[in-house]
């Protein structure tokens, strides 16, 4: 399984990288143990330029382009963010906004994000849900928000371990999900699958659907135009 | 193999004088650089079509008709007619038009637009444009192949026994083009017709163009055209060359710089790394023009940016002298090279003529 770990934070070390890795370790435990789960980070901030420079120009640079394909092949994301004027940094909103649209659908997300205070814990609600959502991802119910006063009291590691079970549940249920999809087989791994409320979205080819060619998807063309044809 | 310019037509403020050409200058630039094309032994001018500032070609056939006047051999083209917000009856009967008076040396390329709100101001809905590019196109189709249309579709109103004048000139319709950037669907729409298929690859890495053109060549097969290396494929390039390499980086920079599209963004040395971008000296765009086909594979016609950014006229007409005297005649020379029979030669209105009448006779 493929775990993509998404930090925007910027001081180096930085808390919000923190957060990310704590987060990654506890899913890493919780979806299958070592080895079970290829773990991947993306610094935003070693991205910087080539982001900025792919609004400009449109398309990624290498390194960028390498990130972006990791986000879009994840069996799981973890995105973590610093909260900058009451919302996400521009330069994680960015990230996202030059990342395919469609990239990110059906996928389970883990949001995060650190900051000063407790005051803007609500960031994760009012900010980053809705950008997921519009992402058509599949945000986890736990969101996990590290003020500096966190680091040091209770709570936060209860929070990572409840978050990270979501994850990791949704992660071993979509892989669980495509075996059984993919025939009888697969049925065995079901022992040990996530709890039955968990939602196993199976992503079912429509008949007629598209056709694959040169690593694109096409609406055959006959379909296009007789869907334009007046009743 | 056909190699030529296209010109988006922009009136650009020349960043090494301030100035910013009037809009009669820019149009009468584009006409110079046309009939250069043609002295130079260019095969193709092509123009953009737009409807807002700082462009001026928002009527392409007029300004096509006014250069056919003025040349014998040029092919007129366009890069793009927007087949999203024109009537597609006006575009059959315009661009007919234009067949007849430049004695058929005329094809054009299909194209959506690069500003959304050329959309409202043509009272059309841009959610609807690969719609409104699919059922317009299949229309147009229809007017320059039948005589007689009834039609009724989405977006326009409908049609009773009509009749699109004049008919194209020998009754065989200019050849289409289909030009994307980076949606499958209009590749697709190439291959359904048997149309070709044009990649403006200029901002773009070589990998994209790649995958756009592969999934053009396989459906062009898969609808039973001929194989995936009988499809027509068309690609952009852009240049500034002089014949020291440094000369050409020292003089460029300034434009590229702060040039409208990819100014203020990466460097100039990462834009030419990673997109066709070539500045440097007319031996460095021959090596960096004949990679293309690596990636392409042996394609029908190669069409180059020259007059952007705010570059002069006199440096655009220097570039053309290149072009012709030092660029293309040993690329056409290195394009035959190892180019397998089966390829077929850039389309124009005189080998139509004659495939349709083989047709009839058989």
């Amino acid at each position: 399984m493929r775990l993509v770990v998404v930090s925007a934070g910027l001081s180096v070390p930085s808390s919000t990288r923190l957060l990310a890795d704590r987060l990654a370790t506890a899913v890493s435990d919780r979806a299958g143990g070592q080895g079970a789960v290829d773990v991947r980070v993306v610094e935003l901030r070693d991205l910087a330029v080539e982001i900025a420079h792919n609004l400009t120009t449109g398309f990624p640079g290498p390194a960028l382009a390498s990130a972006l394909d990791a986000v879009a092949t994840a069996d799981g994301l973890i995105v973590v963010t610093p909260v900058f004027s009451a919302s996400y940094s521009g330069l994680f909103k960015s990230f996202f906004d030059v990342l395919d649209p469609e990239a990110l659908t059906g996928r389970p997300v883990l949001i995060a994000a650190t900051g000063g205070s407790a005051r803007h814990s609500l960031v994760l609600e009012h900010a980053l849900r809705p950008l997921f959502s519009y992402l058509r991802a599949v945000v986890v119910p736990t969101g996990v928000y590290a003020a500096s006063e966190d680091w040091g009291a209770e709570g936060l590691a209860e929070r990572i371990e409840r978050a990270a079970a979501e994850l990791a549940g949704l992660m071993r249920g979509l892989t669980a999900g495509a075996r059984v999809a993919a025939g009888p087989a697969g049925s065995a791994d079901r022992a040990g699958s996530p709890p039955e409320s968990v939602q196993v979205p199976v992503s079912v080819p429509a008949p007629g659907g598209p056709v694959g060619a040169g690593g694109f998807e096409v609406i055959p063309f006959e379909q296009q135009l007789a869907a334009l044809r007046p009743e | 193999m056909q190699f030529g310019i296209f010109s988006v037509g922009d009136v650009t403020p020349d960043p090494t004088t301030g100035r910013t050409p009037t809009e009669g200058e820019r149009i009468k630039a584009m006409v110079a650089i046309a009939q250069k094309a043609e002295e130079v032994g260019l095969d193709v001018f092509a123009t953009g079509e737009h409807h807002n500032p700082p462009f001026v070609p928002s009527s392409p056939t007029t300004m096509l008709g006014y250069v056919a006047a003025r040349t014998e051999k040029l092919i007129l083209s366009t890069s793009t007619t927007l087949i999203t917000t024109n009537d597609p009856v006006k575009i059959a009967e315009d661009f007919a038009m234009l067949q007849h008076l430049a004695d058929g040396r005329v094809d054009l390329m299909m194209g959506r637009g690069n500003t959304g709100p050329v959309y409202p101001w043509f009272g059309k809905d841009i959610r609807q444009g690969i719609n409104l590019a699919v059922e317009n196109y299949a229309l147009l189709h229809r007017l320059w192949r039948e005589d007689v249309v009834t039609w009724e579709g989405k977006f326009r109103t409908p049609l009773q026994s009509f009749t699109s004048t004049p008919r194209p000139l020998d009754d065989v319709p200019p050849f289409v083009w289909h030009g994307s950037i980076r949606s499958p669907e209009i590749a697709e729409q190439a291959a359904y017709y048997g149309d070709g298929f044009f990649h403006n690859n200029i901002f773009w890495p070589a990998d994209h163009t790649k995958r756009m053109v592969e999934l053009y060549r396989s459906r062009y097969a898969h609808y039973g055209h001929g194989t995936p290396e009988q499809a027509i494929v068309g690609l952009g390039g852009q240049v500034f060359m002089r014949r020291n390499s440094q000369d050409a980086v020292r003089e460029f920079r300034p434009y590229f710089d702060n040039a409208p599209v990819y100014g203020h963004g990466p460097s100039l040395e990462e834009f030419t790394d990673q997109t066709p971008l070539t500045v440097g000296s007319p031996q460095e765009v021959i090596e960096k023009t004949l990679t293309f086909r690596e990636y392409a594979g042996d394609y029908q016609r190669q069409l180059f940016l020259v007059d952007h950014a705010g570059l002069p006229l006199k440096s655009v007409l220097e570039q053309l002298d290149l072009l012709g005297e030092e660029v293309v005649p040993v690329l056409r020379e290195e394009f035959a090279k190892g180019r397998p029979a089966g390829v077929p030669e850039a389309p124009t209105h005189a080998a139509r003529v004659a495939a349709a009448k083989e047709v009839t006779v058989s």
